[in-house]
């Protein structure tokens, strides 16, 4: 098991590197670093070289990526155009998005088994067909039309909650706007939890917790959902780091100041240090829960050997 | 009687039509007797079983006829909670690949002592000691150190061991074994059957054997009874069945068994196959592929015939097939 956590580490090695210096190439090659500087107008020429010359940017792409790579592990992750370093932006962003991101996983958890569950346990009945159903309505429908529907009929004509999230971004806030974003993968939990136990619902096990004489209860929590759960929460774990990144339209259309909504900025104003810097802390994450995911795997189902 | 079954049918609604899986099968077992349920994949004999224990998946199954008598009281009648209580308690079951009739992710000590826990109200922790105790009676070394490990880590043989620690837990009156070693290596074929019958004497329970291998019937069994197609055509001690059987059907399965003195020469096969249990033969079931098949075969469906005071023939010429 240790060996193979350190193997899994290094190998981590390399897909962090090329992961950082893809997004650091996109941003520094293909666009302009200096451009995002002068505001709405042209730099004149004078200044764009000698902001260049200060930033370091007449230097071949490896020394700048060498440079950048080298301050990020000092904890030294630039400044932004405003002035404000890009770790202050991260320490406001990432809570609110960490925030964000456990409502949506709560709902996925809570409301995504639940329903798997009952749909596995009813194949064929009414309730399954239709949660089924919905759930193909909300995943063939995208983010950005449930997310603004439901702001529109829950916060602009009903009233229920307020529209756009304050910056203080507290839990209470922020359940609809996890829900928009668990949406999907809520949708796909459910699914997935609704075959795994269909499937395992005719195994050889469940007729032997039946035949051993258990109360259906038990029969259904201690034997059919715990072998059914094990996809589902390696589903959920994986998609840990995919809701963190993939907050951007959430927090665009609720006007959360958490992650998704400083990359967008930074993209739309060209911010370098913003966008990269948020980046490499994303596919950290990534990686890490990933990680966490395959080790949570051997955990819950102890066929599985890591060497 | 210990358990006593009569007129039981069994039908599965398919898509393609409706399967009679069980057709009228009346057996009796007593204590501390020992049945063996002969017949080839699909004559009913798991679904007699599952019907007996209640753990026949309804639907598609059905049952629509018979009684199932045990100690007394009609198993179909009672309330499934009442009868669940029966399950696993007093009348047990041993299942035939224990690798998927054993849970994988939890451990074995765990699937040994849920037994005390549901039915007794132990602690856990009495029900792990008693867990051990078990794996011990069924001689399985190191027991005190392999109650933790899960199914997958045990040897076949092993697993068919803890799977009958399992059925014998709570020290049934009754224990239906389907197939218990079809699924091991021939080598722990005999040690398993060894310790199952020795722990049947021990416990003096009713045993019901099912199995399609007279090898293993012979030695351990009380009564045979053979099933075609739902039905049971032939019931008999197992000496007299094996002297002289009263069913074409089962003299079939008989000469099909490989024998020494016999060797050199080609192996008799039953011809033909078993029914499609959609479309079982009118008259008696199995005239397509008998050997001393007769019009009337085709068109009456023959009753089990006394052929002795506890031994029955489903067959019109069971005075001929006897005298061989």
């Amino acid at each position: 098991m240790g060996r193979y956590v350190v193997r899994r580490l290094l190998q981590m090695i390399p897909v962090f590197v090329g992961a950082t210096l893809l997004i650091f190439l996109m941003v520094n090659v293909m666009g302009d670093p200096v451009a995002g500087l002068c505001g709405e107008r042209q730099c004149d020429p004078a200044t764009a070289a000698r902001l260049k010359r200060d930033l370091g940017l007449d230097k071949p792409v490896w020394q700048q990526y060498l440079t950048y790579m080298g301050k990020v592990f000092t904890g030294d992750f630039g400044t932004a155009f405003n002035g404000q370093p890009v770790t202050e932006l991260m320490a406001t962003a990432f809570p609110v998005t960490v925030r964000l991101t456990i409502v949506a996983i709560l709902f996925e958890v809570v409301v995504g088994i639940a329903l798997g569950v009952l749909t596995g346990l009813r194949r064929g009945r009414p309730v399954d067909t239709g949660v089924l159903l919905a759930t193909l309505v909300v995943i063939s429908v995208p983010t950005f039309v449930t997310g603004l529907l439901l702001q529109l009929l829950l916060g602009v004509a009903w009233g229920w909650i307020r529209p756009s999230v304050s910056p203080a971004a507290a839990f209470g806030e922020l359940i609809v706007p996890g829900l928009v974003l668990a949406s999907v993968s809520l949708a796909y939990v459910t699914r997935l939890t609704r075959t795994s136990l269909a499937e395992n619902r005719r195994s050889d096990y469940v007729r032997t917790a039946i035949a051993k004489g258990l109360p259906p209860h038990r029969v259904i929590t201690r034997h059919l959902l715990r072998n059914s759960l094990i996809p589902v929460v390696t589903f959920i774990g994986a998609d840990i780091g995919a809701l963190m990144g993939g907050a951007i339209v959430t927090e665009r259309i609720f006007n959360i100041h958490g992650v998704g909504y400083q990359l967008y900025q930074g993209i739309v104003r060209q911010n370098t240090q913003t966008v990269v810097g948020f980046v490499t802390v994303l596919v950290l994450v990534f990686l890490i829960a990933n990680l966490l995911v395959d080790l949570l795997y051997a955990v819950l189902d102890p066929r599985i050997r890591y060497a | 009687m210990l358990l006593e079954v009569r007129d039981l049918h069994v039908e599965f609604r398919t898509r393609d039509g409706v399967a009679r899986a069980v057709n009228g099968v009346s057996c009796q077992v007593a204590a501390g007797e020992t049945l063996a349920v002969l017949g080839e994949s699909g004559s009913g004999k798991s679904v007699t079983a599952q019907a007996v224990l209640g753990i026949l998946d309804m639907p598609p199954g059905r049952i629509t006829a018979g009684e199932v008598f045990f100690r007394g009281r009609d198993l179909l009648k009672l309330k499934e909670d009442e009868r669940r209580r029966v399950r696993g308690a007093e009348l047990a079951m041993i299942f035939q690949d224990a690798l998927s009739a054993l849970n994988p992710v939890l451990s074995v000590g765990d699937q040994l002592g849920e037994m005390f826990v549901v039915h007794r109200g132990m602690s856990k922790r009495d029900a792990r000691a008693r867990a051990v105790e078990l794996m011990e009676r069924v001689r399985i070394p190191g027991a005190a150190q392999r109650v933790r490990d899960y199914p997958h880590q045990f040897s076949g043989g092993m697993r068919q061991r803890i799977m009958i620690a399992m059925a014998l837990a709570l020290e049934p009156a009754l224990v239906i074994a389907d197939e218990p070693t079809t699924a091991l290596d021939v080598t722990v074929q005999a040690q398993v059957m060894d310790l199952l019958a020795e722990l049947q004497r021990a416990y003096t329970m009713g045993l019901v054997l099912i199995t399609h291998d007279l090898g293993v019937v012979a030695d351990v069994a009380d009564r045979i009874a053979v099933m075609y197609a739902g039905r049971i055509v032939e019931s008999a001690p197992v000496h007299a069945l094996y002297k002289a059987p009263a069913h074409p059907y089962t003299r079939g399965l008989l000469d099909s068994i490989p024998r020494l003195d016999r060797k050199g020469r080609e192996l008799y096969a039953i011809k033909g196959l078993p029914p499609n249990l959609m479309r079982i033969p009118s008259g008696c079931a199995f005239h397509p592929r008998c050997p001393m098949a007769r019009d009337v075969c085709r068109t009456d469906e023959p009753p089990l015939h006394a052929v002795d005071e506890d031994r029955g023939s489903a067959c019109h010429f069971w005075r001929e097939c006897l005298d061989g």
